[in-house]
Formats: C-alpha cells, structure tokens, sequence
C-alpha cells in the first residue's frame, strides 16, 4: 500500500534539498522514492539549488566575492546543515549569513573585513524589504500611539563595523547600496571604528547608508522606544539635530 | 484583459523594470508575480504599483505550494486576494505542482500523483482557493522532468477534471507542453486537442535549454526562461490558438534578461503566430459560413 501522500513529498523534497542529490556522492537514499529515476531528480535538485543560490548571491554580492577561494567549500557546508525553508530570497540571505556567523565564532573570517561586509549588505537588504517602511504607515504608527516621545524609526539598521569598508564598494557613503565595484578596485578597509546607520529616508528611492559620530550612533541605540524628549522643546541644539535626524528617516518625533 | 485578443506581453521582472517602461508600447499586457508584491523590495513593489492603471496586468502566483498534501496557508491567500484586487487583475493564476513540505521549501515545482484520490484532494483545495481569493482562479500546467509511478491519468485528463468540477480556467503553459511531450514522449497536439473547449484563459510561452548529462538516458529539455521561444513551441502556440482563445499570452523571461532584442523579437514572432492563427480562423469561419 503506498504511503500517505505528504510522506513521499517529505523524503522527496528532502532528497531533492539534499547536498547527495546536488553535489553527487553517497548518501541521500530514500526508499520512498523508488520508481523514480534519481539521475532526473538530481537534474531538478540543481536547477533548485542554483535558484536558490542565485537569490543568496544577489543580495550579498560582495561578501561572495570576498569568500574567494573558500566560497564553494562554505557553499557546500552551507547545503549539507540549512535547508531551504522558504521561496524568500531575504530569508535565505539571512539563513547564509547565520551560517556565515556560526563559522566565523570557530574560525576567524578572512579577510577579516567580510563580516562587516556581509552585514551591511544583509541590513541593506532587510531595510529595502521591510514592507511597512513607506512614509503614510509611519505617521499612522506614530499617530496612533499616546504621549509624546522621541524613538528611532523601526527599521533603521544600526550597524558597528570595525573596519572603514567603504572601500569595498565603489560609491563613497551614503549612496554605497549601489555596489556595482568590484572588490580590490579599492584601497583595502583600514582597521577603525565605523559607527554605520541604514535607514529610508524620505522621498528617497531605496536604502541609504550614513556614518555617524559614535555619541550619535549610541543616542540612536538608545532610542529603542519612545522615549520623553526632555529638552527637545528647550534646548534649540538638541532640538535641530531631532529635526535633522527626522528628516534623514532616522528617528520619530510624537508631540 | 481588454482591446485585441489575445493581448499579448510579458513577465514584469525587476532585473528589467526600466527596460519594461521604457519600452511599454510594445506590450498589451504585463504579468505580476503576487508574491513579489507580498516579499519583494520596497521598490519592487513601487515599480509594480505604479503600473496600476498604465497597462492592463495579470496575477500569477509561485508561493501557494497547492499541491502539498497539507492544510493550504489561508493568511498568505488572503494577502494574495489584497495584492490581487490592487493590481485590478481579471484572474489569479498557480500552478497545479507543490513546492514545500512543513519546514523544507524547494524551488522548484514538483508534479503531483496524477490519480483520482489526489484530483479530489486537490478540488477540494481549489475550492479554498476560489472562497478566499475572489476572482477567477486559474490552474497552470507544469513541466515535469519525473513521473510518480502510481500516476494513473494523462496530463489532460487530471487538468480536465479538477477544472470541470471546479469550474477554474488552465492557464497553459504552451511552452511546458511541449518540453513534457518532447521529454516523455507524448504528443503534444493530443494533449491540446483533449483540453475542454473554453478552458485556456490565459497562455505562457518561454524559451529553454538543453541538458545533456552522461547520467541522463537521453538529453532533456529543462525549462529555464532563458532563451528565445523554439519553433516548435510557436507551431504548438499556433495550433492551440486555432482551437482555444486565450484573453492573454505571457511572454517568461527570467534569465539572459540583459538581451532585450531577444524579448521584443520573441513578442513579435508571438504576435505573428497570433495574426496567422486569426488568419486561419477567420478563413476555416468564412468557409464553414460559406458551405453553410
């Protein structure tokens, strides 16, 4: 008697997203599937795999590139121990780049630099996706909730790199999310503090990436909730650099 | 779709938004990925809303997974009905294939058990589909590189009834017919010919490549979007517009989108299959009116 329907679906697509069925090799054996020609699911298995891959690609380009020599064995590793879970390719950027970070705790990442990189352009990436962001929702939340208060805008991304990577991409900040540059074209990131913010602005067409002041970047850490302006109405300074951090979709104002 | 038919366009990608809008005119009609509008980028979805109003659009859907022997996820259609209605599309379209399983997701399409226990399972989802998302609902045919060996039906007969006792059209995919038939050896003109009358609302058509692997037993026909639409699958287009008449025919393209030329030639020999098959409707119409 054949097995309930999901059954054979479940060993299929675990085959089929297996790294024996992708790369070829031992393993990946599934009783379930019998009747089936393996040598076609091996065809699907790829053309899944580098669907999948294509998407993991595009939103962090860079850090490929910087994976060098080492890309096709993380690849690899990568498919052997996180399966795709969902179509997403956000999702499955971010799925790479855990992974990515799991490794980088047992093993330094090299070049050093890559886990600013890959980072930055992960934030990028969740900031162009966020499917609120648009400045109407905004006012509505903001609208909505009682008091006054000052906080920084939900989906802006803080980000303490330590490496100036600018050099990684051909713009200089903030209109680096083009990324069209190739890596080595540049001067290599030097070694310093580089307090990053990924915000929307405005009226602008995607992501833009800023470096900002230390003490900036620590006021907008701390700027998790609505917090009581206390002198943004006294204090003319501190009230300027609000407006601008406002205007730059950096922080919310409710009065 | 309104104006002549079948209008005729393309797959809206982002990799080509620009290019789409800049060359518009050549297009009757634009296909839209829902889910794109659901998880794509912020401006993605900018580019697709600010073609509301502009040029008339479809709705197609990759993320349903209808097929999964599982409960059908009914908030993503009920986001799917929003995106739907924003696009003022007339239909919304998926594939008659399965995608994921609980915890594990490929990208590929991957074909059903075509038996009578599985039509029914699949009928019943249907009709989910039709409560939650109220507009014309609309199966695709997919390409398939394997067979479950417990399938009892042809192609067209496991199509033919899950429309028929769901009343839902087939978008068909001209181009998947062709590959399934080259691929697995049946004949494509049976499988049109065995199609109801009145079922295909809409078409696709694309271009794929050939795969030749020493661990294949013949060289395979994969459908990867990527290349110009073959003469054969055009005959087939051909054929099937002088039995069928489709409101739409979508031009895919999701790699190689770089060749524009290559696009705009495909949309072009696409119309000319069109004005031939209306050519040839028209006369074997004057002939029957003749005789008559």
């Amino acid at each position: 008697m054949a097995k309930p329907l999901l059954e054979r679906q479940v060993s299929l697509i675990e085959h089929m997203t297996s790294a024996a069925a992708i790369f070829g090799g031992a393993g990946g054996s599934a009783p379930d599937l019998e009747g089936i020609d393996r040598a076609l699911l091996r065809v699907e298995a790829r053309f899944s795999y580098a669907k999948r891959m294509e998407k993991i690609t595009a939103v962090l380009p860079k850090t490929f590139e910087l994976l060098g020599g080492s890309r096709d064995a993380h690849v690899r590793a990568f498919v052997e121990s996180c399966p795709p879970t969902t179509l997403s390719r956000l999702e499955n950027a971010c799925q790479f780049h855990r992974y990515l970070v799991s490794c980088w705790t047992r093993q330094a990442p090299d070049p050093p630099y890559i886990g600013d990189v890959a980072a930055l352009e992960i934030a990028w990436a969740k900031v162009d996706a966020d499917p609120e962001h648009h400045s109407s929702d905004r006012a509505t939340r903001a609208d909505r909730a009682p008091g006054s208060g000052v906080r920084r805008c939900p989906h802006v991304i803080l980000l303490r790199c330590a490496y100036d990577i600018r050099p990684i991409f051909e713009a200089p900040l903030p209109t680096l999310p083009r990324m069209r540059g190739r890596v080595g074209e540049g001067a290599a990131p030097v070694k310093r503090d580089a307090p990053l913010v990924v915000a929307l602005p405005p009226d602008a067409d995607g992501p833009q990436v800023f470096e900002v002041a230390p003490a900036l970047f620590d006021l907008l850490a701390a700027l998790d909730d609505w917090t009581d302006p206390q002198g943004l109405d006294v204090d003319p300074a501190f009230a300027k650099l609000i407006a601008d951090l406002v205007g730059r979709g950096l922080v919310e104002v409710r009065r | 779709m309104g104006g002549q038919r079948p209008a005729v366009g393309i797959g809206f990608r982002a990799a080509i938004a620009d290019w789409t809008r800049e060359n518009l005119d050549h297009f009757d009609a634009l296909e839209i990925t829902v889910d794109h509008c659901l998880a794509g980028s912020r401006s993605l979805r900018a580019a697709i809303f600010d073609l509301v109003g502009r040029i008339p659009l479809t709705a197609h859907g990759v993320g349903l997974s209808l097929g999964t022997d599982a409960p059908l996820d009914l908030a993503y259609l009920d986001e799917v009905a929003e995106v739907v209605e924003r696009l003022r599309a007339p239909a919304y379209s998926e594939h008659l294939a399965f995608t994921r399983v609980p915890g594990r997701e490929t990208a590929a399409l991957m074909p059903l058990p075509k038996t009578e226990a599985v039509a029914e399972s699949i009928i019943a989802k249907v009709r989910t589909v039709q409560l939650r998302v109220p507009f014309p609902f609309l199966l695709e045919n997919i390409t398939y590189v394997f067979e479950w060996p417990d399938s009892k039906m042809s192609d067209a007969e496991f199509l033919n009834l899950i429309c028929r006792e769901t009343g839902a059209g087939l978008l068909l995919d001209v181009e998947n017919v062709y590959l399934n038939a080259t691929n697995h050896g049946f004949d494509p003109h049976a499988f049109i010919d065995a199609l109801r009358p009145g079922l295909v609302k809409e078409v696709h058509m694309a271009g794929g490549v050939t795969i030749r692997d020493e661990s294949l037993a013949k060289p395979l026909l994969a459908d990867s979007h990527s290349h110009p639409v073959p003469d054969a699958a055009l005959d087939l287009l051909e054929y099937t517009l002088a039995r069928h008449t489709p409101s739409v025919i979508i031009l895919e393209r999701d790699d190689r989108l770089e060749a524009g030329d290559e696009i705009l030639d495909d949309i072009a020999r696409i119309r000319a299959r069109v004005a031939a098959a209306r050519s040839r409707n028209t006369y074997g119409e004057a002939l029957v009116g003749a005789a008559g």
